[in-house]
């Protein structure tokens, strides 16, 4: 017995620690040679070892019996997580090495589970903490009604199905008037009554109806529309408004689908903008595809670096160390590809980030406008050194694009018409030349005409389709001409003189950084090919120009044409969980067949064009309409406030604190609450958190270590992937019976149970065929991770392998301690059927499924590339009129400087002594809202800093230490007033270092709480005492600018609807 | 397959490393740690793996990270120094236990019996690296709310996450607040109970970085002996003799 005396080594060789003589320590086959061979099983073979009872090391968190495999929430990332559950609670947690988020490459599926229990991937501190937030002290266990006004802090606790019933009946509901239930909200339930109003509704916002007819065709059913005089608003089913922080598959299909196809309403609403909405929406604007004569279909995405494998990477406003989706599923390919050798980075960054601080090069810009500067001298710079890959950028359509083995085109060549004023407007097309309009065979047995873009091709112009895969259409880059009597310009053309309105030294001088160290960088960048690429995030996109610096970046890297090669740029892939695919088990989008279509006007306005609707009374609008982007956190409250374009009768918040995430989050809290206003607010949290504390109910959620959910994926992951969040561990909240069934009283059960009082279509018995019922979360979540073993081929092909024996037994075991109400065999085998159960557990088994890394590349290209067209030029900006000015939206990535108001005014409170530019940043140990009762992250970082450089410092009179005030234009206070007559300073102790950039004052996001348990509450009269340490540092969002027209929200962009994070100015006040 | 993809995890080769260790004679195995500076990101999720992982409470911490800063704007150096038990081969530490509850096992790794230590903290100040600390009995849910009726509350959550210590040393350790190792001198022992049955120590497998190398350093296979040999590779205070286990890579 060799491994006896190993036993005795590695535990200790002193006779007090008497150890087993059982031999345990059975070692297993080598690693790497087996492992590297894809398809063989993987050496963590089996062995005969004698579990728990029989070793008194009383260590059991490595045996499979114990783990379930999710994704972590302590932040975006949703790493996968390994869950070590001992005697029914969560004992540890760590990465899992299945996934590609906690290992580079991650271990090959078919591990078996008994293999992989001794293997763990990396998580950050944050996840490593998780346990903190499932057992968090401050957590809310029942249903909590206010007892006094909103905000006051003083709650009553009330049964979960008297809740229900109250909201959904409304009444005298706070002895304060009567208050409009659910039930006198969702009052159009007819698809058919639904169906005639809106295409009716649509004839008269194109003025080709008259609203008098419409009224007169419609008498009978005008009592269903919020406003007869303005039908395009839709019905009172859209006063019913969701709005959401964290959200993702599954849980959120489940949700919103509650409100757009249940309940028929338009306003469910998501936090985009606050986090990076102009990366997306730009990612949206860029990915319109010509599709019967249109420009559209863009998805709502963006790109980032594939970080594996670049070998030159500029960090742009991003922090992959520390925040950025990065930790842990960059940090290693950067930490190894720097240090082994592959990579060198570049950060652009006001701070030396912890990222900036491992890079080749740190350039501390500018943070109002410096980063779009950066954008448009490397444009410059690469166009006048002949540096952009002119192969690529001459292919105008798709057949060139292939036959030169490139995943995507662009429009570089395509020829725009310039205005008189010199201005780009429209594309050139075939019919301005007088060529012939081409017939062509659309959807749905309709007809449209082609009419041909045009690129120069040497002395000839060439029509061109953009989709064609045979007709190779190639054209000149740098056009400057005039045809057929028509001034024209190339895209490339357009940019390049963009570029140019200032010198590379210029450009440089504005971004506060070294021109010679500009010239080396951009020489670097085009040193490796189509390996080098700038990865964008925040830093880029939380500007008022910032779709113009987010397009501005994204065309420095299709100038050397990066957009789906290995090292270049990379999108997110994921498996379809839906199963509306041929093949599929389970198609679930049909689970609301009954249900009305939701129509009408948003709330926040997005989507929509002011000038094209009955609202339009000239510009400037009352409040800005978004017809680009969506999910703009920012307006929804504010538009609530001010009843435009209409009022919002009730309000459910979902993991969401805009009062604190957003910039002038205070501006919020009047509005919340008045009841005039928003006569009722439902929130949805695991505590009585920032926002939730105006809320009228707050219903208590699982943590994401209870619960499901599908997190996705994040562009940089290349593999295909569909993580899985499972519950791990019993909810510590009680079960409630809805549908006749038990279930824990989360956000699914608060959905359910609405849906059952209200009768809404889409739930109960034979929703999804005979005997497929939708009465639980699993009804639901089941299916689709039947869909995702599956696989995306309709043969079955793509299927993963079928759980044998050993697997099943050790999936049943490892949830012995799931109480029924979440888990129970028998139950989730008959949702999918004992023909798709297997291949469920092998799934679920491993929190997902993932794509081997090797299988992710193939000839230096990304597998699971954007293939298609990258968009450089925006027509449809400018056709289209901006809300508050009454222009066209401008055309193209450029230099656009701020910070701007809605109607594009600048502002300039540096003028008024607010001297510093304020930014924030993420130290790792804290996400925004959510970890802020981590005690064990506390720890190491108890509260954050008013980080100024010692030059400011010395010029200020300040030294670290020293208590400061922030106070800014709008906010020259420098509090936070929450309404209930409690005022907090924004006041933190100066830090004064080097890596800053003068003039700069950063703050880190996630201190300075003053609800989740960082203040005393009462509820039921029991006073819950507030913990000081929860309250600590300070939270500086308050100082941010408000915008001077709306006066009630932050400043935004425009076009991509980012929230502002770095474009205020303040002024430090010793206090 | 692509050129230059990364065809394994060094985690992965570490296991492969372990497990070759545990078959071997234990008398030839010396496990070593190397801590790669400039890979280190200065995250902290080794701390606080380490926390979770062994249960410390508030004061005890077995693997800070030292954060500083250095140079003059804008040529700005960070450095981040994780900073375990340094596991010397001659330690300062045992020597001046009065009750020999520290020592050096076979494998090189200085551990601390709980039963035997008395708490004199000697071997804290006797530490050159400030590596060990006292368990005084602190709970990181001393003073949160205790309205158990109505939320949480204080009784659950410490239930939950601390009235139960971690299984150091393979020991199961009454409910704290009865005994050891309140009262002791606490520190890092390699995660002794994870290698007992072939898992790497909790900071290294979080490591987000890959910046932390573990293995046995007589084994010429293994990544660690590798790492020992790089002309990058250093020993804290090397000059005070204490010939640590844990080496840096500059």
């Amino acid at each position: 017995m060799p491994n006896q005396k190993s036993k005795e080594r590695v535990m200790n060789s002193n006779p007090d620690w008497v150890v087993s003589r059982r031999d345990f320590i059975k070692t297993s086959a080598m690693l790497g040679s087996t492992m590297l061979c894809s398809g063989v099983a993987s050496p963590f073979l089996a062995d005969n070892r004698v579990w728990a009872e029989e070793i008194d090391n009383t260590y059991v968190h490595h045996l499979p019996e114990n783990q379930i495999y999710s994704a972590c929430q302590q932040c975006n990332t949703n790493c996968g997580m390994k869950v070590k559950v001992v005697d029914g609670m969560v004992k540890k947690i760590d990465g899992n090495p299945y996934s590609p988020w906690c290992m580079t490459p991650q271990i090959p599926e078919e591990t078996p589970v008994k293999e992989a229990a001794r293997i763990e991937g990396s998580l950050c501190p944050k996840g490593q903490a998780g346990i903190q937030t499932l057992y968090d002290p401050y957590r809310i266990v029942k249903v909590l009604k206010r007892s006094g006004n909103r905000g006051e802090n003083k709650w009553k606790i009330i049964s979960f199905d008297h809740a229900v019933e109250e909201i959904v009946n409304g009444g005298d509901l706070f002895g304060e008037g009567h208050v409009d239930g659910l039930k006198d909200i969702v009052v159009l339930r007819d698809p058919g009554i639904a169906k005639a109003l809106a295409e009716d509704a649509s004839l008269v916002a194109a003025k080709k109806m008259n609203i008098k007819d419409y009224k007169a065709k419609h008498a009978e059913n005008l009592h269903y529309l919020i406003d007869p005089d303005h039908p395009d608003l839709g019905p009172k089913n859209n006063q019913f408004c969701f709005n959401w922080g964290r959200i993702k598959n599954g849980r959120g299909d489940l949700i919103k689908d509650f409100f757009s196809k249940a309940c028929g309403s338009v306003n469910y609403h998501g936090h985009t903008t606050v986090c990076q909405g102009s990366l997306y929406f730009s990612g949206k604007a860029m990915s319109d595809q010509f599709v019967e004569g249109k420009l559209t279909g863009g998805g709502k995405f963006y790109w980032q670096a594939d970080t594996g494998n670049a070998e030159f990477c500029i960090f742009v406003g991003a922090n992959p160390f520390e925040a950025n989706y990065g930790p842990p599923l960059r940090a290693q390919k950067v930490t190894e590809g720097t240090v082994d050798g592959r990579m060198k980075i570049a950060v652009i960054d006001p701070r030396c980030s912890k990222t900036a601080a491992r890079a080749w090069k740190w350039f501390p810009v500018e943070p109002v406008n410096g980063v779009g500067a950066i954008a448009m001298a490397m444009i410059q710079w690469i166009i006048d050194n002949n540096r952009h890959d002119i192969t690529y950028l001459t292919n105008a359509n798709k057949a060139a694009a292939r036959a030169d083995r490139e995943p995507t085109w662009s429009q570089a060549a395509w020829l725009v018409k310039i205005g008189s004023d010199g201005s780009p407007g429209k594309y050139l097309r075939g019919s301005d030349l007088e060529r012939p309009l081409e017939e062509r065979a659309g959807k749905d047995e309709t007809t449209w005409n082609f009419d041909a873009f045009v690129v120069q091709s040497g002395d000839g112009y060439l029509s061109f389709d953009p989709n064609d895969e045979n007709t190779i259409a190639e054209g000149d880059l740098l056009v400057d001409t005039t045809v057929q009597g028509i001034r024209v310009k190339s895209v490339l053309q357009i940019i390049h003189e963009a570029s140019r309105k200032r010198s590379i030294d210029e450009w440089c001088e504005l971004a506060g950084i070294g021109t010679l160290d500009f010239h080396e960088m951009a020489r670097e960048f085009v040193s490796h090919g189509k390996k080098s690429v700038a990865d964008l995030h925040r830093g880029v996109s939380q500007h008022t120009g910032g779709f113009y610096n987010v397009t501005a970046w994204y065309t420095v890297n299709v100038l050397i044409g990066n957009i789906g090669w290995q090292g270049g740029l990379c999108k997110a892939t994921t498996h379809n969980y839906k199963g509306d695919l041929p093949g599929k088990p389970f198609d679930v989008t049909k689970q609301y067949a009954g249900g009305i279509k939701a129509w009408g006007v948003n709330i926040i306005r997005h989507s929509a064009v002011y000038d094209k609707t009955t609202l339009f009374e000239g510009f400037p609008a009352k409040r800005t309409w978004y017809p680009f982007c969506s999910d703009i956190y920012q307006e929804v409250i504010p538009s609530i406030g001010d009843q435009y374009p209409y009022q919002i009768k009730a309000l459910l918040m979902y993991m969401g604190s805009p009062v604190y995430a957003l910039p002038s989050g205070h501006t919020l809290i009047n509005i919340l609450r008045d009841t005039s206003k928003l006569p009722l607010f439902i929130a949805s949290d695991i505590v009585v958190g920032e926002t939730s504390m105006y809320a009228d109910y707050i219903f208590p959620d699982t943590t994401y270590l209870e619960r499901w959910e599908f997190p996705g994926a994040h562009p940089s992951v290349s593999p295909k992937v569909f993580p899985i969040r499972q519950p791990a561990v019993a909810p510590v909240i009680e079960n409630v019976t809805v549908f006749g069934e038990q279930m824990p009283m989360n956000m699914e059960a608060m959905i359910l149970s609405f849906a059952e009082k209200l009768g809404v279509p889409g739930y109960g018995e034979n929703i999804f065929g005979p005997g497929g019922h939708m009465k639980r979360e699993e009804d639901l979540y089941l299916r689709m991770v039947a869909n995702v073993a599956f696989g995306d081929k309709p043969d079955g092909s793509d299927r993963v392998p079928a759980a044998d024996a050993e697997e099943i037994r050790i999936f049943e075991q490892a949830r012995r301690h799931l109480p029924k109400g979440v888990f129970d065999a028998t139950r989730w085998k008959n949702v999918v059927g004992e023909e798709n159960w297997p291949y469920v557990v092998y799934v679920l088994n491993r929190g997902g499924r993932f794509q081997s890394y090797a299988n992710a590349y193939k000839n230096y290209q990304l597998v699971n590339a954007y293939d298609k067209m990258v968009g450089l030029y925006f027509e449809n900006l400018v056709t289209t009129k901006n809300s508050m000015t009454g222009k066209p939206y401008h055309p193209h990535a450029d230099f656009v400087p701020g910070p701007a108001d809605c109607t594009g005014n600048l502002i300039n409170d540096r003028e008024d002594g607010f001297d510093m530019t304020l930014i924030t940043y993420k130290y790792i140990t804290q996400t925004k809202t959510r970890t802020g009762g981590n005690y064990w992250l506390n720890a190491v970082y108890p509260e954050n800093f008013v980080e100024i450089s010692t030059h400011d410092a010395g010029r200020l009179g300040f030294k670290s230490g020293d208590m400061v005030r922030m106070v800014s234009a709008s906010n020259p206070g420098g509090e936070w007033d929450l309404g209930n007559g409690t005022r907090i300073p924004m006041q933190g102790k100066v830090r004064a270092i080097e890596g800053i950039r003068p003039g700069v004052v950063a703050f880190s996001l996630g201190h300075g709480h003053w609800a989740q348990g960082a203040i005393t509450i009462e509820i039921d009269g029991h006073v819950v005492v507030q913990d000081k340490r929860r309250a600590r540092g300070f939270h500086a969002n308050a100082a941010m600018r408000v915008d001077p027209v709306l006066k009630n929200t932050t400043l935004s962009d425009v076009v991509g609807g980012s929230a502002v994070f770095y474009q205020s100015q303040v002024k430090l006040m010793k206090a | 397959m692509s050129r230059f993809l990364a065809v394994e995890d060094s985690l992965v080769r570490m296991q492969r490393d372990l497990d070759r260790a545990t078959s071997e004679d234990p008398k030839k195995v010396k496990w070593g740690m190397v801590i790669d500076l400039a890979k280190c990101i200065g995250c902290h999720a080794c701390t606080i793996a380490c926390v979770a992982e062994n249960k410390l409470p508030p004061g005890v911490v077995y693997r800070p990270v030292l954060e500083n800063e250095k140079g003059t704007y804008p040529a700005v150096a960070r450095k981040f120094v994780p900073r375990p038990c340094l596991q010397c081969q001659n330690p300062p530490c045992t020597k001046v236990c009065p009750v020999t509850a520290t020592y050096k096992n076979e494998a090189g790794v200085v551990v601390v019996n709980y039963k035997r230590c008395i708490g004199c903290r000697y071997c804290l100040v006797a530490c050159p690296y400030s590596a060990r600390t006292s368990d005084f009995g602190d709970w990181y849910t001393e003073g949160v709310t205790e309205a158990d009726e109505v939320v949480y509350g204080k009784n659950a959550a410490a239930e939950s996450y601390e009235a139960d210590p971690a299984t150091e040393y393979g020991k199961k350790w009454p409910k704290r607040g009865k005994g050891s190792p309140i009262g002791n001198a606490r520190k890092c022992h390699f995660c002794l109970h994870r290698l007992a049955v072939n898992m790497l120590p909790a900071c290294v497998t979080t490591c987000i970085g890959r910046a932390t190398i573990f293995g046995n350093r007589n084994d010429p296979e293994s990544l660690v002996f590798e790492m020992i040999a790089s002309a990058r590779a250093y020993q804290l205070k090397e000059e005070l003799g204490t010939q640590p286990a844990v080496y840096y890579l500059a």
